[in-house]
C-alpha cells in the first residue's frame, strides 16, 4: 500500500476517532465569553506567528506544524 | 460614585464587553453559537502592522515590516492582503572548516563585456576582485571576488546581503453557517531566488461550532538565480560563471481540529505533510576535503542535497484561560526523509494586569537530529558520498529562545505590543572524530540572535 494511500486512510480514521469522541466535550453557546477574547483564538498573533516561522525556517531544518511547511523564501 | 466606576471600568473591558455579546448571540441563535463567531457589530476592516528588528552575533542582521490588511464583504466573505519587506546583511557560514592556515575562497559575482577595465580593487565583505581569464572566442568574461579567511577563524561569507518583498492575498467564504472555504495566492522575491504558491482550504464546524475539521493544500513553485549561476554538486569551487536557473516544487498538505474541550480550553491538533522536488541545494554553501592525517583543508566544493524531500508533522496546541491569565502550550513533532527528526516545545503565559496591560513570558525548546548527508567535512582519500552538506542548519543541534511580550489593548480589536526574544543554538563544535588540527577548531559556533517585534493592530 502506498504511503499516500496509508495516510489517508489514517487521517479518515482518526478524524473519525475523533468526531465520535468530540461530541462529548464542548461549552453551551452561552459559555463561549472567555473563548471569544483574542487571545483563545486558534492563532490570536498571525502576523507575529508568519514573522516567528520564518525565522526559524532560515535557522533550523524543521517546518510546518501549525500551517504549511514551504518557506516561500530562499532564506540563505 | 461607585456606580460610576464599574460603567466606566466595563467601557474599558473590550473582552468582556465582546464576550458579552458572544454569550447573546449565542443565546439568540438558540444553541448555534461558536467560539469564534464574529458579533454582529464587529469590525469589519482590521489592520495588522509589525516592524522586526533581527540581530545575531556578528552575523546577520535584519530590518523586516510587514503589514495585513483585512476587510469583511457582509457576514460571509472576507478579503485579507499583506506585504512584507526584508533588508538582511552581514555574514553568513560558508560551511567550511577553519583552518591553523589562512584559506583562500573564490565566489563569481558578475559578468562584463570582453575588455571592460576593472580599476575597483575591492568588492564587498573585504574581498579582491579578480579576473577570470575568458574561454577562447568569448564575448564576456566573469569576475570573480577572493577572499581570504585569516587562520584560525570560522569561514563566513561577509558578503551577505539581501533584500526581499513578499505578498499575499486571501478570500475567505461561509457555504454555510458551518462550511468555509478559503483560497489565496502569495509571491516572494529576492535578488536571486523567486516564489510562487497558491493555496485552497475548507473547514467545517459540528457539535453547535464546538468541534471544526479543517484541510488545506498549497502548491509552491520556487525558482533559484544565485549570483554566479548554479554550481555543479560537489564540484571544486571556482570564479567560473556556473549553470542556468534551477527550480524546485513543493506540495502540502494539512489537516486538522480544533476542539473546544470545555469554557476555558481550546485545543488543535494537525498534522502537516510536504513533498518538495528539485533544486534544494544553497548554491552558497561548501564543504571541505581534508587530509586525512593533518585535518587541513586540500579543497572545497559546491555541497549536494537530495533533491527529493518529504516532510511530515504533528502539532498540538493547548489554550487554556485561567481566571484572568491565558497559557498556551504547544509540541510539534517533525520528521523528514533526509533524516532529519525534530521536537518543538512552546510555552506562553500572558498575565492579565489590571483592565488596560498585559505581559507575555514566552519560552520555546528545539531539538534536532542530523540530516543522513551531513558533515563537517569530507576526508580526501575516502570514496565520495552522493550527498553532502555542511550547513549546520542541518546538523544535529539544541536552540532555546526566550522573550518577554508587552501588549496594550486599545479598544475592542486594537492593540498596539513590544515583543524581545533571545535565541541561543548550540551544536558540537568538537566532534570526537575531528581529525589533525580539527580538533583544536570550532566547527560549530554557537548562535545567538536578539529579536524586537513592534506590533500595532487596528480595527474598525
Amino acid at each position: 500500500m502506498k504511503l499516500c494511500t496509508r495516510l489517508a486512510l489514517s487521517a479518515i480514521g482518526l478524524a473519525a476517532l475523533c468526531i465520535s469522541g468530540c461530541a462529548s466535550f464542548g461549552a453551551k453557546p452561552w459559555q463561549h465569553d472567555l473563548l471569544a477574547e483574542r487571545a483563545m483564538q486558534v492563532d490570536p498573533y498571525p502576523l507575529q506567528s508568519s514573522i516567528d516561522d520564518h525565522i526559524y525556517f532560515s535557522k533550523e531544518a524543521s517546518s510546518g506544524g501549525r500551517s504549511f511547511a514551504g518557506g516561500g523564501c530562499g532564506c540563505n | 460614585m461607585r456606580v460610576q466606576l464599574k460603567a466606566t471600568h466595563s467601557a474599558a473591558n473590550p473582552g468582556l464587553r465582546r464576550a458579552l455579546k458572544i454569550a447573546a448571540a449565542g443565546l439568540l441563535a438558540s444553541g448555534t453559537g461558536k467560539a469564534q463567531e464574529v458579533p454582529p457589530d464587529a469590525p469589519s476592516t482590521g489592520v495588522d502592522s509589525g516592524v522586526l528588528y533581527y540581530h545575531e552575533n556578528g552575523r546577520v542582521q535584519a530590518i523586516e515590516p510587514e503589514l495585513n490588511l483585512s476587510q469583511m464583504f457582509g457576514e460571509d466573505s472576507k478579503l485579507s492582503i499583506g506585504a512584507v519587506g526584508d533588508a538582511l546583511t552581514g555574514a553568513t557560514p560558508l560551511g567550511a572548516v577553519p583552518s591553523t592556515l589562512p584559506q583562500t575562497y573564490i565566489r563569481p559575482y558578475k559578468v562584463v563585456p570582453l575588455g571592460t577595465p576593472v580599476t575597483v580593487t575591492t568588492a564587498s565583505g573585504g574581498s579582491t576582485v579578480v579576473l577570470v581569464p575568458p574561454a577562447a572566442g568569448a564575448t564576456t568574461q566573469t569576475l570573480a571576488a577572493s577572499t581570504i579567511v585569516p587562520a584560525n577563524t570560522y569561514p563566513l561569507d561577509h558578503a551577505f546581503h539581501d533584500d526581499r518583498f513578499a505578498g499575499h492575498i486571501g478570500w475567505e467564504q461561509a457555504l454555510t453557517s458551518t462550511l468555509k472555504l478559503n483560497g489565496g495566492l502569495a509571491y516572494s522575491k529576492e535578488h536571486d531566488y523567486r516564489s510562487e504558491s497558491a493555496n485552497i482550504g475548507l473547514s467545517k464546524d459540528f457539535f453547535a461550532h464546538n468541534t471544526t475539521l479543517d484541510a488545506g493544500l498549497n502548491y509552491e513553485s520556487d525558482l533559484s538565480f544565485p549570483i554566479g549561476g548554479t554550481p555543479t554538486p560537489l564540484t571544486v569551487i571556482n570564479g567560473d560563471w556556473k549553470g542556468p536557473d534551477a527550480s524546485r516544487h513543493e506540495v502540502d498538505a494539512v489537516a486538522g481540529i480544533t476542539q473546544v474541550m470545555n469554557r476555558r480550553w481550546l485545543a488543535t491538533l494537525s498534522y502537516s505533510y510536504a513533498d518538495a522536488h528539485g533544486y534544494q541545494n544553497d548554491p552558497y554553501k561548501i564543504i571541505s576535503v581534508v587530509d586525512p592525517i593533518s585535518g587541513q583543508p586540500n579543497s572545497q566544493l559546491y555541497e549536494s542535497r537530495p533533491e527529493s524531500r518529504r516532510k511530515q508533522s504533528v502539532f498540538l496546541d493547548n489554550k487554556i484561560h485561567l481566571s484572568s491569565d491565558v497559557i498556551s502550550v504547544s509540541l510539534r513533532g517533525y520528521k523528514d526523509d533526509w533524516g532529519i527528526k525534530s521536537v518543538t516545545a512552546d510555552l506562553r503565559y500572558r498575565f492579565q494586569i489590571g483592565q488596560d496591560y498585559y505581559i507575555e513570558p514566552h519560552v520555546r525548546y528545539y531539538d534536532q537530529r542530523a540530516a543522513d548527508f551531513f558533515r563537517y567535512y569530507l576526508v580526501a582519500g575516502e570514496a565520495m558520498p552522493q550527498y553532502a552538506s555542511a550547513d549546520t542548519r542541518l546538523a544535529k543541534f539544541h536552540a532555546a529562545t526566550y522573550g518577554m511580550k508587552f501588549g496594550m489593548p486599545l479598544n475592542e480589536g486594537s492593540e498596539f505590543n513590544v515583543r524581545i526574544e533571545y535565541y541561543d543554538q548550540h551544536g558540537n563544535g568538537s566532534p570526537a572524530y575531528a581529525i589533525g588540527q580539527l580538533r583544536q577548531q570550532n566547527l560549530f559556533p554557537d548562535l545567538q540572535a536578539v529579536t524586537v517585534l513592534l506590533g500595532y493592530t487596528y480595527a474598525f
